[in-house]
């Protein structure tokens, strides 16, 4: 078996000419950071992962982690996929290593604060250490300044910071100041500071001169993992394990003398939790992080002096000042719309005013008495074209020449139809015409949809649609002859130009409540349309519409993280792009892959703003904050924004394939069940094992236990807090595939405290009703049946074990019996015959259920027929195999107590009943924990993985646990693992934990 | 979440509470003594408790060998406790606030026990987890062997070496090792212990090293250095950085300590599940240290650490 690709925790990353070079597990990994592409990547250890890295100028890289040092050539790093030849071995654990300044040696220190001086080929030529002083090392670094001068900073577990010098073996200084252990600690290239980190949180400044502290920084709220200085020492940068990574300003008071470090940057840069790595590029201002997510990021430092040359922003007194406007005591913006020329606005007495970015000049276009004190703006930027309406339902349309200097049409409309309007929406409906929507209060009022000429703004049609109950318009978006436009009330009308008398199709309750923010077109499959669908609240839906049939179908949900959502798009990459407020920031996030593309601090929502996508790929942001008018220039970046995506930043606990069909023909469709209280939606390729990330679910609130594709189409997760939701997968589109929560499992609490840890379900035939076992760590035993029809769970059978909590469980059909068997934590497999429990019948053959048409109800847990003790402790995972000739099936299974077994079970014809019995088990099959099992190539094979991070393949075929293979992986906190068979004979292995492999039988 | 709802949660959590214990911890090594009884024998006289505080494990120490004991089983018993952290007293414990590597506190052991060596040595201690596993992993392992450096210089031949181990991926480089200096070495995991840590304890039993290695504690040499000339091979010096090469591996004899009655510390309870009630609630025996963040956790509740710069 090989590893085709691997995910996982980048404890390092480097600048390295115009590469980026990253340690990932016990890889290198090197990027052309210009293109984000990966140009190679080279294993330098066997087992241990590289925690830190060194490149000098002669292209030599020094790589470390755990007691393991290589040396190599960076020329060979990035053309041969292995050098674990070269790997050497230390006594200790190695935490930091440096050249020195000719690049002819090495100096390595340990963590019993012990410097190795080693020649290129690992010669130790001496070894230096602090006398009296032999406090481990959680962090450390070397700063040479000179042949004879070199300094080590080593922060100790106990709060201080030693700093001494190498070659002298003498303390300059214990710095004492911080709590706890101190993270990491460094020293400026100017050698006039030196900066740590520690437990408590906060960074640190001293004078190296003197030793003295100079000031403490706070603003993170975890662990601070590491630290740089940049700019000629003037700036740090901080990452840290509250996944974000923060540039702080040294300022010199000129006054007084006092060094002071102020928060100037923060980006949100990977997810829950720790970044570990962090390195400047000081040429182009742009940083690379690296965490425990996989992820590798890039992004661009903001200087102050950039950041402000980016943005402009004027009261009407500037706008005055620097104009010959003059503007009303009391008057304010009331509207704007971004053009390429720069922007028009109007005021609440009706001033409509031009801003032209190139010259920086404010021009009075005119002044319109119809649209004091209320006004609606809107626009189409491509088109030069803007609009304004006011609450006497009265609509000004102006067109301008490309510069914005001429007026070239202009259309002023008055409806006589409306009593009063009190909402405008503007958008572009073909490749000639606008369509601009008037709204009046009075629900008897029609919803009126006007039909403008893009060149010459002259009226082409007009449709008067009657108005649902409870409309509001708030949103608009336009597809073929429809016109969409969504509501208060998470709802949405359709109201088709042709046929205007037919009622509008309403979409009502789409997520929670509040307000539709967005609506954008997707694809059409057949006569289905798919459209994106934002809500303020935070929650985004897909909905597939057949306008044709009358129906649609929400076929994916999801809430964002935080805050309130006001649109997204899909980018043409295909990851969905999202905007809103949260706290007092605009954001725009990737939600595809999850990170924060921009943010800018506004204030918060509850104003003016505009959010224009620019042509070269940037945004402007425009608002209003204190009756000041701001517009933000969000430019595209130079760079991509990740060199690496990442999956998730905590264990994977568990993963689940979607066997039935291939994705896109080369892959499959998977799930990954996260500590982080997400579940991921991906696909990887078989060929190469590349993972591509779709959604990032978060409908649970706890840490996941399961996740389990029951069928082709629905798929099961379970959590703490009785959490147990049925989704249902749709992979008919191209873009992605979707999925949303059909229902939810019935609590058996008010304020649920239970861990649902496992579940199995077996179909009734011709249907996709099911009945599910669900488990608890209250000892709890339930069997539900779900009818799809009425989409609700019955329960049929409930009980308790005992007192401990059951971990996992099994539903067989068996010799014409229904069996549900449990396994616990302490060691016991349990088996129930629920056949008599149940109101369907039995149809061995096909291992289906089958509809009596009963009543359902519920009854109790019988009493276990079978109860075995398999392991001295926690079951961890079973898998379940029946063989061909239905003579007996399997248990597999394996524990906490480090063994694995298989159990057999029979059907004893004589006395007509089910014994089982232990046919093989191997007490030490791992040094700890085996944690999943999975049954493969039809019952022949075994896989086991164990937190020892060894994946075992045994062979299985003659009832008895023989190792085939064992192979050593990166992933630490081995959890997880699922299999599928792939082309030529080959079973497909996908292994998670702090990370993610796919993995390939010969 | 309310004190009662992790008392349901975590009955040993509740039952320290009742019965005045400083920690959870003390069931573990209640547990581990259910199937060792290594505290019950009526010889064990000098007992060390490493990495001690808050003090559960000497507690539990100073119930085993003095409580309802007679004068004359009591007599020359002794426990001595260690811990880099203040702890409060306890009855028949003698606290040290000392460092376990250094040779002074050595000393002052062996001066406590009158220059007899100890039947028992126990350590909980656990290093700050940072999420690297390997790293973690590493420190508990340095943890251990640090402590077994002391117990090296001042545990009786046939003596018992308990502590507390992550069953990671290099645990079986550990138990190897600890093979050149016991006769048995168990991996333990007692029921109070929950199934989704990776925390377990070594049993090592028949204190044993080897009869030509001289062990002596100096605070200029490394742990490395101190077992060298035990057989552990990798703990040599080269003069060239070795190649590498896959360490010495074995794996301990697994086994659950408490009986299948105890608590199972994943489970969760109802509250008819016991005759007594649950709803009374129970302070909590140790009030809650003070962690190195406590000012940053003031900031963040003044709202001073915010998104916004």
């Amino acid at each position: 078996m090989k590893e085709l690709a691997h995910y996982g925790p980048s404890l390092c990353v480097k600048f390295f000419k115009d590469f980026v070079v990253a340690g990932y597990g016990p890889f290198v990994q090197i990027y052309d950071y210009h293109n984000g592409k990966l140009l190679n990547k080279c294993r330098v250890f066997r087992k241990n992962k590289v925690h830190g890295l060194s490149i000098n100028e002669s292209g030599q890289l020094l790589a470390y982690g755990a007691r393991s040092v290589t040396i190599v050539k960076f020329d060979h790093l990035i053309t041969q996929v292995s050098l674990v030849d070269n790997e050497k071995m230390t006594t200790e654990w190695i935490t930091s290593g440096e050249f020195n300044y000719r690049g002819d040696q090495v100096y390595l220190l340990t963590c019993y604060n012990k410097v190795f001086v080693c020649d290129l080929t690992g010669e130790i030529l001496s070894r230096k250490t602090l006398q009296g002083e032999r406090s481990i090392l959680y962090s450390g670094s070397i700063k040479e300044f000179s042949p004879e001068k070199v300094y080590i900073s080593a922060g100790t577990v106990m709060g201080g910071v030693l700093i001494w010098d190498l070659f002298l073996e003498t303390k300059l200084y214990n710095l004492v100041g911080h709590e706890g252990s101190i993270f990491y600690a460094t020293i400026s290239d100017n050698g006039r500071y030196i900066t740590s980190c520690s437990d408590d949180r906060s960074i640190k400044l001293w004078n190296l001169q003197t030793g003295e502290e100079l000031c403490t920084g706070w603003g993170h709220t975890a662990r601070i993992w590491n630290l740089k200085f940049f700019n000629n020492d003037t700036q740090l940068i901080s990452v840290s394990e509250d996944n974000t990574c923060r540039v702080w300003d040294i300022l010199q008071d000129e006054g007084n003398g006092n060094t002071s470090l102020t928060l100037s940057q923060i980006y949100e840069v990977h997810l829950i939790k720790n970044v570990w790595g962090v390195d400047i590029q000081e040429k182009d201002m742009v940083a690379v992080t690296s965490g425990n997510d996989g992820r590798l990021k890039l992004t661009k430092i903001q200087d102050t002096k950039t950041m402000n040359a980016q943005e402009v922003s004027f009261s009407l007194e500037d706008i005055s000042t620097h104009s010959v406007i003059k503007f009303s005591k009391g008057e304010i913006i009331k509207g704007f719309q971004k053009f390429e020329f720069g922007l028009i606005a109007i005021t609440s007495l009706g001033k409509i005013i031009q801003y032209f970015e190139c010259d920086n000049l404010w021009k009075l276009l005119l002044v319109s008495e119809n649209l004091v004190s209320y006004s609606v703006t809107h626009g189409i930027m491509e088109h030069n074209i803007v609009t304004f309406s006011n609450n006497k339902s009265d609509a000004l349309l102006l067109k301008l020449s490309q510069d914005g200097r001429d007026i070239i049409a202009k259309k002023f409309m008055h409806l006589d139809e409306l009593s009063k309007t009190n909402n405008c929406l503007v958008t572009k409906f073909d490749a000639t015409t606008l369509m601009l929507t008037l709204e009046s209060p009075n629900p008897r009022d029609k919803f009126i949809c006007l039909q403008f000429d893009l060149e010459t703004l002259s009226l082409k049609k007009k449709f008067a649609f009657a108005k649902p109950e409870n409309f509001a318009s708030s949103c608009l978006e336009v597809f073929e002859n429809y016109i969409l436009v969504g509501s208060r009330f998470s709802s949405i009308a359709i109201f088709d130009t042709l046929n205007i008398e037919h009622p509008a199709y309403m979409i009502r309750r789409i997520s929670a409540g509040d307000t539709t923010t967005n609506i954008k077109f997707v694809e059409t499959k057949g006569h289905t349309h798919l459209f994106s669908v934002t809500n303020r609240d935070g929650f985004y839906n897909f909905v597939a519409l057949s306008y044709q049939n009358q129906t649609h179908q929400i076929i994916h949900s999801n809430n964002i993280v935080k805050g309130f959502l006001e649109g997204a798009y899909f980018n043409d990459n295909g990851e969905y792009i999202t905007y809103g407020f949260k706290s007092n920031l605009f954001y725009i996030y990737n939600e595809t892959n999850c990170y924060e593309i921009a943010s800018q601090v506004c204030g918060g929502g509850h104003r003016q703003w505009k959010l224009t996508t620019l042509p070269d790929g940037g945004y402007m942001l425009v608002y209003i904050k204190a009756a000041r008018l701001y517009m933000r220039k969000i430019p595209q970046s130079l760079f991509p924004q990740t060199l690496e995506e990442g999956m998730h930043g905590r264990e994977i606990r568990d993963i689940t394939i979607l066997k039935d069909k291939r994705y896109h023909d080369d892959g499959f469709i998977f799930c990954t069940a996260s500590e982080d209280t997400t579940i991921k939606v991906c696909h990887f390729n078989e060929s190469t094992g590349k993972v591509t990330n779709h959604w990032t679910e978060r409908k649970h609130v706890s840490g996941l236990q399961r996740c389990k594709f029951i069928n082709g189409k629905y798929m099961i997760s379970s959590s703490a807090r009785e959490e147990l939701f049925l989704w249902e997968i749709n992979d008919d589109y191209k873009l992605h595939p979707f999925i949303t929560i059909r229902q939810t499992l019935p609590a058996s609490s008010d304020n649920p405290d239970l861990r649902i840890m496992d579940f199995d379900a077996i179909f009734l035939e011709h249907s996709d009703n099911f009945i599910i076992s669900t488990v608890y760590s209250d000892s709890s035993v339930k069997l539900w049946y779900y009818n799809t029809d009425e989409n609700k769970f019955h329960l049929l059978v409930k009980g308790r074990y005992q007192t401990c909590c059951i971990l996992n469980t099994a539903l067989i059909i068996f010799h014409d019996k229904l069996y549900l068997l449990i396994a616990t934590t302490t060691g016991y497999l349990v088996t129930y015959d629920v056949t008599d429990h149940i109101p369907f019948g039995i149809n061995e053959t096909k291992n289906k259920l089958i509809d009596n048409k009963l009543e359902t109800c519920c009854v109790d847990l019988p009493a276990s027929s079978l109860s075995l003790r398999v392991h001295q402790s926690g079951i961890k995972a079973i898998d379940v195999f029946k063989d061909e000739h239905n003579d007996s099936f399997k248990i597999y299974s394996c524990g906490d107590d480090n063994a694995m077994a298989i159990t057999l079970f029979k059907f004893d014809e004589m006395k007509r009943e089910l014994n089982n019995t232990i046919v093989s088990s191997e007490p030490n099959s791992a040094a700890s924990t085996v944690t999943s099992c999975n049954v493969f190539d039809n019952g022949r094979k075994l896989l086991s993985t164990s937190v020892d991070q060894v994946v075992k393949v045994w062979d299985v075929s003659n009832n008895h646990l023989t190792l085939q293979e064992e192979k050593y992986t990166t992933i630490a906190d081995t959890g997880a693992s699922d299999t599928v068979s792939g082309r030529d004979d080959s079973t497909l292995f996908l292994i998670g934990g702090i990370g993610f492999s796919v993995w390939k039988t010969d | 979440m309310g004190k009662n709802s992790k008392d349901k949660r975590d009955m040993y959590y509740r039952k320290a509470k009742e019965q005045g214990f400083r920690a959870r911890s003390a069931f573990k090594l209640l547990q581990l003594n259910d199937d060792f009884h290594f505290l019950d024998d009526p010889n064990l006289k000098r007992v060390v408790d490493l990495c001690a505080a808050p003090g559960s494990w000497s507690q539990v120490l100073s119930q085993k060998l003095f409580d309802g004991k007679t004068a004359e089983e009591i007599k020359d018993r002794k426990i001595v406790a260690v811990d880099l952290q203040p702890m409060s007293p306890i009855n028949h414990v003698t606290t040290l606030q000392a460092d376990i590597t250094h040779p002074k506190t050595l000393k002052r052991i062996l001066d406590l026990f009158g220059n007899e060596k100890a039947d028992f040595v126990c350590s909980d201690g656990a290093p700050d987890v940072t999420g690297l596993h390997d790293l973690d992993e590493y420190v508990q392992q340095q943890l251990i062997m640090s402590a077994l450096q002391l117990t090296a210089c001042i545990l009786k031949k046939g003596g018992i070496f308990v502590a507390k181990i992550f069953r990671g991926r290099d645990i079986d480089m550990l138990y190897s090792q600890l093979g050149y200096l016991f006769d048995k070495v168990v991996c333990a995991k007692p029921k109070s212990s929950r199934g989704t840590s990776l925390e377990a304890f070594i049993v090592c039993i028949g204190y044993n090293p080897p009869s030509d290695w001289v062990s002596t504690l100096d605070v200029n040499s490394s742990v490395e250095e101190f077992f060298s000339g035990c057989h552990m091979s990798k703990l040599s010096i080269h003069d060239k950085l070795p190649s590498w090469q896959e360490d010495e591996r074995t794996i301990a004899k697994f086994m659950s300590c408490g009986n299948l009655e105890s608590f199972d510390s994943d489970a969760t309870y109802h509250l008819d599940d016991f005759k007594e009630d649950l709803n009374t609630s129970l302070d909590p025996v140790q009030s809650p240290t003070n962690p190195p963040y406590k000012k940053a956790l003031e900031l963040k509740r003044s709202g001073k650490l915010t998104r916004a710069v």
